[in-house]
């Protein structure tokens, strides 16, 4: 018995015997790729096309960074609502440190773009793939260069323990035109909401256009032929199958994907069940007491409200589907709100629900839920839900025809003969703004402002025309180091390739 | 009521006097007699007494006693101090001869450590044994409650006052990071796994969707536990190797006894109400609140949340209740020195002190010993436990926003407004912020129910006397499944019913299953070697294999019926619906271990042990963890120098030093990963980066402790002073960018040292020592401090959540303070010409106050009174600071004109000269001291003793748990953990609206057949 007892346990001893080699459960190793593993180039492609959302969709990031910094759009604290441990206000006043949260997470994303997209280039990718990969990473590497000026790359995604080595500057900058100039003939001509050659050109316009200003940031030399090359791309572009489409706001209407004539480039969001933050933009700046009821923060400053004539359809205009919905216009929102049965709103005081022009970083008056002029760029899908149906506009025509139009003001030269004036005439026609005499460099960045606004180019714009640092509503004249963003101290720490920013 | 009051003692004095008329008859005779010890010296003030009755007397200096007694007296029972209590019938025995054998030293108790038991004499270790008779009394739905405030150095904080909610149990301070800071708790030797069971309930994020968990322990009966042993140093926990460094809890369950059959019942049932409640504005006091501070006061109309409705209302009451606790239980045992067995069923059902909630717990344990063979020396142990545990569970959540949840709700609502509208219809109004507490109860539905089966095999063989093999087989399997809605009723975005579709409510039904087996093969030599050296040893192997996974389904916008939505998953809007479900990496844990406790002289005792522990987790580069210890123990009372310092009865110093790990992080964290999502098909994304180098988090203990008894054992004591550093910490660091798009981190071994050192006294004191009076007084104290240095970085944590605090954080942790540090703005007062908050250097924020106590305190006091006994406990915990999330999001005074705000916070406004424009913001002005101390429980029992022919050992009690608290915290209770991490990394001592904690009175009987 005593014999047999001992064999059993011996037994048992040897069956439970293991090589303790993890066995996975509902995640996959890389092993599980192959020629016909789960992992693969295409999904992983869709993967980086979903991490383009968080940065570029959310209000909390690439859109912050982009406009809580400039003259559009201020983040007020009002009492108990959007202190938020103080992070809009500090990037309103450009007062930001290597700790600011929201940098910081825009920093990563944008890098989980980076990865994910050179990943793809790991599992034998068609060449289309490859492509459409390498242009989302020329994007993000556009937007890391842009506002940190640092961008660390992986040689291979697949080795853990490698240490990103970082471009800077114009390095990194002649990396993404490099790159895209090796994926446009590959890349198909659409659909829009995909990668395609005329988003690849008009991201390539962008980067000749800031070389200079990448170069140095504080005062930004153009040459002629970066211009030219913004205007050859740009004349490829117009040549091709957009126009300016005549409702301006249907470019970010919920059905934009088929509405809109000019997008070249959009992200695809579909209406309640797979969308980034796109509801963001209204959410972000609607009254609780409106229709949605929404989070009632950012506004624009009177100043830059200011900036456009009484007639301007991009100030403010009825947009069917909403106003009719809700009382809600397009556009800026200013003074006293109606439903859609004109009765007058009020805020959750009981007063009436009119926004002023006056806004303040921190506001403390007894109409601090009504200041400040609200915007409503991307018209309001009402029935997604948390999932709105419009399309994330990340370039079109009008943004390229003002592109154009400042290269030749910046000393190129169109061979197609057409004017600064011509093109901002265009743009302004369509919207019945009165037609300008001239364009200057001025005129030139406030027409930006008014076509593009809450579209995520201000920042870059600004401190292209050298006004970034200029004082402004609740921001003081700012020291040049806020021209680049600081390394956040999280990927300084686990980076010894990258150094702080100057000034930081 | 009065009557009733002044009478209870009557009736029970009665019934004393009932019983004794019975057991007392007239005729007498005297018996006289001599009491001595082994060596025939006499034992003077030896108590004699008639067993069953009141009659006694004490022995003379000779010895000596003469007693008169009736004459159907049978026994006399004998007792004296520092003897054991001996029982002589009156007839048949020699009186003149009584031989008290000295009471048996608490020294040679038997303890049960980690694969076997030693004699307390021979522990070297820090182990803390709770038996039965010292568990905490009362309701106590999980085992861990039962030591609360028992043992020294350890720390349980009920996180919530829900019935069945999970504990926060630390052992000696916090020692991880992000690594889990629990002990490792082994049932019968079955090592539980960590997963909890009981899944999350699929909620909305609008009202917060991160739950409260349940407590894991939850599955086994209280009333089936023996004892408890809390093993907290390295000596002790090394055994358990690459899972003890946090400290191991061995809980060992009743086993069948040699003996007739026996059934022992108990009865309980109890009331439970709210200990404390938040005083926020009556709506008198909020209309003049309102006018005070110029807000309109005479508008009536619903859509402004400020509007007068002129009620008086108080929310919170409206939600809270009586809890009717029921607890039963019996056990039937039986057994002969062959053949053993206990079987036992319990039943609870706890009402909670908020309406709809509800636990109940269902258990049958079932455990046999068996001798088999002519030579009996094959041994057969098999237990079982099963469990089902059925909850109701009120929408309350560790992070929800400006509408609340429901406790927020009901401290924010307008108490002006009914509840109800006259027609009785709950008031609720659509497209309006504020949540109608009850209707919020009347509109969710969350129920989670957790089956638990522990099974347990264990053969052994006698090979000698001496040396015995045993191969244990232990299978745990768990299944939770939960199941919630919420109907279209309720005014909450994305629920609410929406007239367009006509469609609304959500639903969620997930379920979780856990699998865990273990085979443990011991051989074990116990014996003495020769005169002077005994040998106590073991070595073994053990495996371990846990798997764990689950499902949920989450969907919106259903056809509203009556019935529960989650019949009808069907009927919701396809495009809402989430379908998830997971199956962590198998985790496998293979084990040799080794220990070695010597004995020579009974003086000197050294202990060595040796774990070796491989596990799939740790990364191919660090497959295998060794884990030593050494400790050594002198009795000095054995010494002949000792022999002249007869204050001591005993005498022990021990020292210990040894290497424990912390392998507590996520299965699949050393390998890359990638991740399927199911709602893009055909989507993958890089969800973990490989470290083939990541290992378990390694402890270095050292430990001297000091026991000793005095006083013919009346007085016993224990000091321990301990070092614990932490080192290799775990941790999910930041990798370097670009990372992988979902999981920006990659688990390290970071450099950096957790240092934990402390003392821990405990003394028991039995005061009074007489016959029909007895009093004892227990007390234990740790003096604990807690600090990371020689850390890199910064990590936040605590996570401050409410209207306008997106992105606020309380906590961060940094080189050079204690753990969670409170790092915040630093509230300076209110400027008296705004009326607007002033803080320190601005928006510059400083650390301030660790949540960690620097001193634990705990204790017991027994007084018996011939049938009458009472217990009182009490536990206490200083030096901690809380922060208070719901007096800075809820209850702050700026929410007037909003909604409902805090009492006191709008007399300090009003004292300081606040503006209702105030902005909110995370700081000092919410960090409160968390010191209090807490009577815990008080029980007063009677005695009723054999009642007729089959019922013995009658006992009814009275017991009242959390009768009172002392603190200055402004909370419910400062004993509180709401989970509010930030990026996974755990907070502690945050408050944010949980469930209240109750104060609970209960009436209950023992007895056995």
């Amino acid at each position: 018995m005593k014999r047999i007892f001992l064999i059993t346990i011996a037994a048992t001893v040897l069956a439970g015997c293991s090589k303790l080699d993890e066995q996975l459960g509902s995640q996959l190793s890389e092993n599980t790729s192959g020629s016909s593993g789960a992992i693969n180039a295409t999904v992983i492609l869709e993967g980086a096309y979903e991490a383009m959302r968080l940065p570029y969709q959310d209000q909390s990031r690439v859109w912050a960074a982009q406009e809580h910094t400039s003259d559009e759009v201020i983040g007020p604290t009002r009492a108990t609502d959007w202190d938020d441990n103080g992070v809009w206000r500090v990037m309103h006043s450009q007062q930001w440190d290597p700790n600011h949260a929201f940098l910081a997470d825009t920093y990563r994303d944008l890098g989980r773009i980076v990865f994910a997209t050179s990943d793809i280039l790991r599992f034998n990718p068609t060449p289309q793939e490859a492509a459409e990969g390498r242009m989302l990473r020329a994007m993000a590497m556009f937007s890391l260069v842009d506002g940190w000026d640092q961008v660390p790359y992986r040689e291979n995604t697949g080795d853990p323990l490698e240490v990103p080595k970082v471009r800077k500057g114009t390095e990194a900058l002649d990396f993404i035109i490099s790159e895209l100039n090796a994926i446009i003939p590959v890349l198909t001509n659409g659909p829009t909401n995909r990668c395609n050659k005329n988003g690849a050109r008009a991201l390539l316009m962008k980067a000749y256009l800031n070389k200079g200003v990448i170069a140095n940031r504080a005062t930004p030399a153009f040459a002629a032929a970066d211009m030219n090359q913004v205007i050859t791309l740009a004349n490829t572009i117009i040549a091709g199958p957009y126009s300016l489409t005549p409702n301006y706001y249907n470019n970010f209407a919920p059905a934009n994907n088929s509405l809109s004539t000019e997008n070249i480039w959009t992200a695809e969001n579909i209406g309640g069940s797979s969308s980034g933050n796109v509801r963001s933009r209204w959410m972000c700046t609607l009254h609780y007491n409106q229709n949605p009821s929404g989070w009632n923060g950012f506004t624009t400053i009177a100043d830059f409200y200011n900036k456009f004539s009484a007639g301007d359809v991009r100030r403010g205009a009825d947009f069917a589907g909403q106003t009719n919905v809700s009382g809600i216009k397009v556009g800026f929102l200013v003074g006293q709100q109606f439903d859609q049965n004109g009765v007058a709103l009020k805020d959750r005081t009981g007063a009436p629900l009119a926004f002023t022009p006056q806004v303040k970083l921190t506001e403390t008056g007894s109409n601090l839920e009504v200041t400040g002029i609200r915007v409503i760029k991307y018209p309001i899908d009402y029935v997604g839900g948390d999932n709105a149906n419009n399309d994330f506009v990340y370039l079109r025509l009008a943004d390229v025809m003002l592109m154009k139009a400042e290269a030749i003001l910046r000393g190129g030269n169109d061979p197609n003969g057409q004017t600064p004036v011509q093109l901002t005439n265009m743009i302004r026609t369509r919207a019945a703004a009165p037609a300008l005499a001239s364009v200057s460099l001025d005129q030139l960045i406030d027409e930006r402002g008014r076509e593009l606004y809450w579209e995520s180019w201000r920042r870059q714009d600004l401190i292209r025309f050298g006004k970034f640092l200029q004082p402004w509503n609740e921001k003081p004249q700012t020291d040049p180091k806020v021209l680049v963003f600081p390394i956040p101290a999280r990927s300084l720490a686990a980076n010894p390739n990258l150094v702080q920013n100057p000034g930081y | 009521m009065l009557m009733k009051k002044s009478l209870t003692p009557k009736v029970w004095g009665s019934l004393l006097a009932i019983f004794l008329l019975f057991s007392t008859a007239y005729a007498q005779k005297t018996v006289t007699g001599k009491v001595t010890d082994p060596n025939g010296a006499a034992v003077a003030g030896a108590s004699i007494t008639v067993k069953g009755g009141t009659i006694g007397t004490s022995t003379d200096a000779s010895g000596s006693f003469s007693l008169t007694l009736s004459n159907d007296a049978k026994t006399l029972v004998i007792t004296a101090v520092g003897f054991t209590k001996q029982e002589m019938a009156v007839e048949g025995s020699d009186l003149t001869n009584i031989v008290l054998i000295p009471a048996p030293n608490d020294l040679d108790e038997v303890v049960v450590i980690g694969y076997g038991v030693a004699r307390k004499r021979d522990i070297t270790g820090a182990v803390a044994s709770v038996k039965e008779k010292d568990f905490n009394k009362g309701v106590n739905p999980a085992p861990d409650q039962l030591i609360q405030g028992k043992v020294a150095g350890v720390q349980v904080v009920n996180n919530s006052g829900a019935p069945g909610a999970g504990t926060t149990f630390r052992i000696r301070g916090a020692s991880s990071l992000r690594a889990g800071n629990g002990p490792l708790f082994v049932v019968d030797g079955v090592q539980l796994s960590n997963n909890n069971t009981r899944p999350d309930a699929g909620l909305s994020p609008e009202l917060g969707n991160s739950t409260p968990g349940g407590n894991p322990l939850n599955f086994i009966n209280p009333a089936d536990i023996e004892s408890m042993e809390v093993l907290k140093d390295a000596s002790a926990a090394a055994i358990y190797g690459s899972r003890g460094a946090n400290g191991v809890v061995l809980i060992t369950t009743k086993k069948g006894k040699t003996g007739d059959a026996r059934v022992d019942v108990n009865a309980s049932v109890g009331v439970a109400n709210i200990l404390k409640r938040l005083e926020v504005l009556s709506g008198d006091q909020y209309r003049t609140a309102l006018g005070e501070f110029g807000f309109p006061t005479n508008v009536s109309t619903a859509a402004t949340p400020t509007a007068n409705f002129g009620g008086n209302v108080d929310a919170l009451d409206e939600v809270l209740r009586s809890g009717i606790v029921q607890n039963y239980g019996v056990g039937f045992s039986s057994g002969n020195d062959n053949a053993k067995y206990r079987l036992s069923f319990g039943y609870m059902n706890q009402d909670g002190i908020i309406r709809k909630t509800n636990f109940t717990k269902y258990t049958a344990g079932f455990n046999s010993s068996f001798k088999l063979l002519n030579n009996r020396r094959l041994g057969l142990d098999f237990s079982v436990l099963t469990s089902q545990i059925d909850e109701d569970i009120a929408p309350i959540s560790n992070n929800a926003g400006f509408r609340g949840s429901m406790i927020g709700q009901a401290l924010q609502w307008n108490p002006t407004r009914p509840l109800r509208k006259a027609n009785g219809d709950l008031d609720i109004e659509y497209g309006a912020d504020a949540v109608n507490p009850l209707a919020f109860s009347e509109a969710y539905f969350d129920n989670a129910k957790v089956t638990t089966v522990l099974a347990n095999v264990a053969p052994s063989y006698k090979i000698t006397n001496n040396l015995i093999v045993r191969s244990q087989i232990g299978i745990t399997y768990a299944t939770g499944t939960r199941k919630n809605y919420t109907t279209a009723f309720i005014n909450v975005p994305d629920i609410a019913f929406n007239p367009n579709t006509g469609r609304g409510g959500e639903a969620g039904i997930s379920q979780n299953e856990l699998n865990t087996q273990q085979i443990t093969n011991t051989l074990s030599y116990n014996a003495d070697l020769n005169k002077r050296i005994s040998l106590n040893a073991v070595v073994g192997h053990e495996y371990i294999k846990t798997t764990f996974g689950g499902n949920n389904s989450y969907a919106r916008n259903f056809i509203p019926t009556d019935r529960p939505y989650t019949y009808f998953m069907a009927t919701s809007d396809p495009s809402s619906r989430r379908l998830g479900s997971f199956q962590d990496p198998t985790n496998e844990l293979q084990s040799f271990f080794t220990r070695a406790i010597v004995n020579v002289d009974n003086k000197y005792i050294f202990t060595g042990t040796l774990r070796a522990d491989g596990s799939s987790k740790f990364g191919e580069n660090n497959r295998y963890g060794y884990f030593p210890s050494l400790a050594g123990a002198w009795n000095i009372d054995k010494e002949n120098f000792m022999e002249d310092l007869r204050m001591f009865t005993s005498l022990k110093a021990r020292a210990s030093w040894g290497i424990t790990g912390n392998q507590d992080f996520p299965a699949g964290a050393s390998q890359t990963l990638y991740t399927v999502f199911g709602n893009n098909p055909g989507l993958i994304q890089q969800s973990n980066t490989a470290n083939p180098n990541l290992k378990w988090e390694s402890t270095t203990t050292l430990n001297f402790g000091l026991d000793f008894a005095m006083m013919a054992n009346r007085l016993t004591g224990t000091f321990d002073y301990f070092e614990r550093k932490t080192k290799d910490i775990l941790f999910p660091r930041d990798a370097a960018d670009p990372v992988a798009p979902i999981s920006a981190t990659r688990w390290e071994n970071i450099d950096g040292t957790i240092a934990n050192s402390g003392l821990e006294v405990t003394l028991n004191y039995r005061i009074i020592d007489k016959q029909d009076l007895s009093w004892d007084f227990g007390i234990n104290a740790t003096f604990l401090k807690n600090e990371l240095t020689d850390f890199a970085g910064e990590i936040p944590t605590g996570e401050v959540t409410g209207q306008g605090l997106s992105g606020a954080f309380a906590q961060l942790i940094k080189s050079g303070y204690p753990i969670n540090t409170f790092y915040l703005r630093q509230f300076t007062g209110i400027d008296k010409a705004t009326g607007i908050s002033q803080y320190q250097g601005g928006d510059e924020k400083f650390f301030l106050g660790s949540p960690n106590p620097t001193m634990l305190l705990g204790f017991t006091t027994n007084v018996g009174y011939k049938k009458w006994s009472l217990e009182i406990a009490g536990n206490g915990s200083f030096g901690q600071y809380i922060y208070n999330n719901t007096a800075n999001a809820v209850l702050a005074f700026n929410n007037l004109g909003k909604r409902n705000i805090g009492l006191s916070e709008y007399e300090t406004a009003k004292s300081l000269g606040e503006r209702p424009v105030n902005p909110t913001s995370a700081s000092t002005r919410y960090l409160e001291s968390g010191d209090f101390f807490r009577l815990a429980n008080a029980t007063v029992s009677y005695r009723l003793g054999d009642i007729g022919k089959s019922i013995r050992n009658a006992t009814v009690y009275v017991t009242a748990q959390n009768l009172f608290i002392l603190t200055n915290f402004t909370g419910f209770d400062p004993e509180v953990n709401v989970s509010k991490p930030l990026n996974g990394i755990p907070s502690f001592g945050m408050e944010y609206t949980p469930y209240p904690t109750s104060r609970t009175i209960n009436f209950g009987i023992n007895f056995s057949l």
